[in-house]
């Protein structure tokens, strides 16, 4: 009796194990699929807009964070241009959608493809630098597009800005939100795939011991550019997406600060951990709203986390995380 | 465009490049001997600014005694900075130094600007002149005599601060360390107190930069922004962590600027020196003068 029992148990658990079997061996750990189920049900039970406006700030800086790090904590390359990727992204589609009446979701394609474009070319650009000068390149190459987009004012209203329409009429926050998180799962996915493929291997390869990985014929050349246009894709999506949310584009979108923020979120988070940064945007986003009356309060304290991160701890949360579970696993061995 | 035209521009391009090469100096220094990109000289460039505007202006100190004080208070800074960040960092860090300091620096940075607005608020600090008077160079053209005796101020600094690393003993232990760090401590060189000096000078000759020319850039939070980001302009022209090449260079992007601006106009100029700098680091990425500095380049 005992015996059934136990039997129809595991019968009834196959098809959800094996699902969830499917979704670890693409990369995707049952952690994640919880975040997501919490990410999911929250708005259901959040009615206030004001809550809701910051979950989905909170989500947009998270996912951005989560695509920085791909770079950052994979092939070990600072992007410290991110944000002009993103502004690419944004400029384009709005300026698709103002000028030839593109639909918006077009937009946000067209946005996503240009930003991808010049992430190509600033792969290439940076092929045979190394360290810290690719992230010179990368800010450089940053630089000078948001000079570019201040100076052509007829185009894109520079200093002033651009009012951008929204992506369709009736738009809620509840539906930024859904949207948001269902690009933001798609982009997860597929990172997390491509992580796990071969190709993933030889990012990290790459980004451990560049001789070792060369010498052992990883083609470096290939994989930082397919990195590059990959991450720079997503920065451009959302870019795309956030004209289109907030309704108003300036230069300021590519300014150095707005990399260092999510830099900053990355880092905290724990390099090459993708979903650290994510989380710790959701702990800290919420937070400093609270102190928006101190604008400089809330920057002060990402740049002291920034700094406390690199000194005490640079793995990150993440990082933390990981070894405090690892100590657990211990304990348990040792109880055994 | 006539010749007395490019003489305007020339003369408008060297003062500018005194205050660059100033700069730029000071951020090779710590690139060569310490292998920090620092992110937040622009900072150290506005606590050279406001610590010259609260001693002139609340204190009633006379310029030069102004500008003194805050140079020597910038040196402080610097070495209370290095004593606290740099060198636990240069104990908990592993590998990784060089992304580790910079993001260090990042995080400085964001901590001072708006440290800087917290305490002080947006109000820009600034004075119309230290000294009165202007200086005729040609028929059309006089410059306020405050900006020639500001360059006047930095190229002494240079010269002194060239004398500094190429005489004195002192000087020495910080070229050898920067030529190579393990046989500098053989020869009993004390490595600490040479990071140490090292942050404080770089940050004396930004904070100099900053104080002297007051009465030109206010001390507001974000008044670095722009120094910052052409002493790394100037740095990356000549190659990271050359010295001599960054003073040099100083003058070459003063110079440079000064006639794009005259035919390009303020927005495209940017783009245009920007694009020029690109094209530089693809085609020769450790610089105009080729510094030997190690790990540019993947082979």
């Amino acid at each position: 009796m005992q015996n059934k029992e136990e039997a129809k148990h595991t019968l009834e658990w196959k098809p959800g194990a094996r699902l969830l079997a499917a979704l670890s061996r693409l990369g995707i750990p049952l952690p994640s699929l919880i975040l997501l189920a919490i990410l999911v049900i929250t708005p259901l039970f959040v009615t206030d807009p004001y809550v809701l406006r910051l979950l989905v700030i909170s989500l947009y800086f998270g996912v951005q964070a989560m695509v920085f790090d791909f770079t950052a904590g994979f092939i070990n390359a600072v992007n410290f241009g991110f944000a002009a990727f993103v502004g690419m992204g944004g400029y384009t589609s709005a300026l698709l959608v103002i000028n030839l009446g593109m639909s918006p979701w077009l937009g946000l394609i067209a946005g996503t493809i240009s930003a991808a474009v010049l992430g190509f070319i600033t792969g290439i650009l940076t092929l045979r630098l190394r360290g810290i000068y690719v992230s010179l390149m990368a800010w450089f190459v940053g630089l000078a597009l948001m000079a570019a987009a201040t100076a052509m004012a007829d185009i894109t209203g520079g200093f002033r800005g651009l009012i951008v329409p929204p992506l369709y009429e009736t738009v809620t926050m509840t539906s930024h939100y859904y949207i948001l998180l269902l690009i933001g799962v798609a982009i997860y996915t597929l990172l997390r795939v491509i992580i796990k493929s071969r190709i993933g291997l030889a990012f990290r390869a790459i980004g451990q011991d560049f001789e070792a990985a060369r010498a052992s014929g990883v083609d470096p050349t290939k994989y930082k550019v397919i990195n590059f246009t990959l991450s720079c894709a997503c920065a451009g999506l959302f870019g795309a997406y956030y004209g289109h949310f907030i309704g108003i584009l300036s230069p300021d979108i590519m300014g150095t600060g707005h990399t260092v923020e999510v830099l900053a979120l990355s880092y905290i988070g724990g390099r090459g951990s993708l979903l650290g940064g994510l989380i710790t945007a959701f702990f800290f986003i919420p937070v400093f709203d609270y102190l928006k009356s101190l604008m400089e309060l809330r920057l002060i304290i990402y740049g002291a986390c920034l700094i406390l991160t690199m000194i005490l701890y640079p793995a990150g949360l993440a990082g933390l995380l990981q070894k405090i579970s690892q100590a657990i696993k211990n304990l348990k061995m040792g109880e055994k | 465009m006539d010749l007395s035209t490019v003489w305007d521009l020339f003369v408008t391009g060297i003062l500018r490049g005194g205050l660059y090469a100033l700069m730029a100096g000071g951020l090779a220094l710590l690139f060569g001997v310490m292998n920090i990109c620092n992110f937040a000289h622009g900072e150290l460039f506005i606590i050279g600014s406001y610590m010259a505007y609260f001693a002139h202006v609340t204190f009633g100190l006379s310029p030069l005694l102004a500008i003194l004080v805050a140079t020597l208070g910038s040196f402080v800074a610097g070495i209370l900075i290095e004593k606290t960040f740099f060198s636990t960092l240069r104990k908990t860090s592993k590998g990784e130094w060089v992304m580790n300091a910079f993001l260090v620096t990042l995080g400085l940075s964001v901590v001072f600007q708006n440290g800087a607005q917290l305490i002080w608020g947006v109000k820009y600090r600034g004075i119309t002149q230290y000294w009165e008077g202007t200086i005729q160079l040609t028929p059309r053209m006089a410059i306020a005599a405050d900006r020639a005796v500001a360059f006047l101020i930095s190229i002494g600094a240079i010269v002194l601060f060239w004398l500094f690393m190429r005489r004195t003993q002192i000087g020495r232990a910080i070229r050898a360390v920067s030529q190579n760090e393990r046989g500098a401590m053989l020869v009993g060189i004390n490595l600490n107190n040479i990071h140490t000096l090292t942050f404080a000078l770089g940050s004396m000759l930004a904070g100099l930069g900053g104080a002297s020319l007051l009465s030109l850039i206010p001390a507001y939070p974000f008044a670095g922004v722009k120094p910052n980001i052409r002493s790394w302009f100037v740095v990356t022209v000549v190659g990271l962590g050359n010295v001599g090449g960054a003073i040099i260079g100083g003058f070459i992007v003063g110079l440079l600027e000064s006639f794009a601006y005259y035919f390009l106009g303020q927005g495209w100029q940017d783009v245009a020196s920007l694009v020029m700098l690109i094209l530089l680091l693809l085609f020769k990425p450790s610089g105009l003068f080729g510094s030997e500095v190690k790990g540019v380049l993947e082979r």
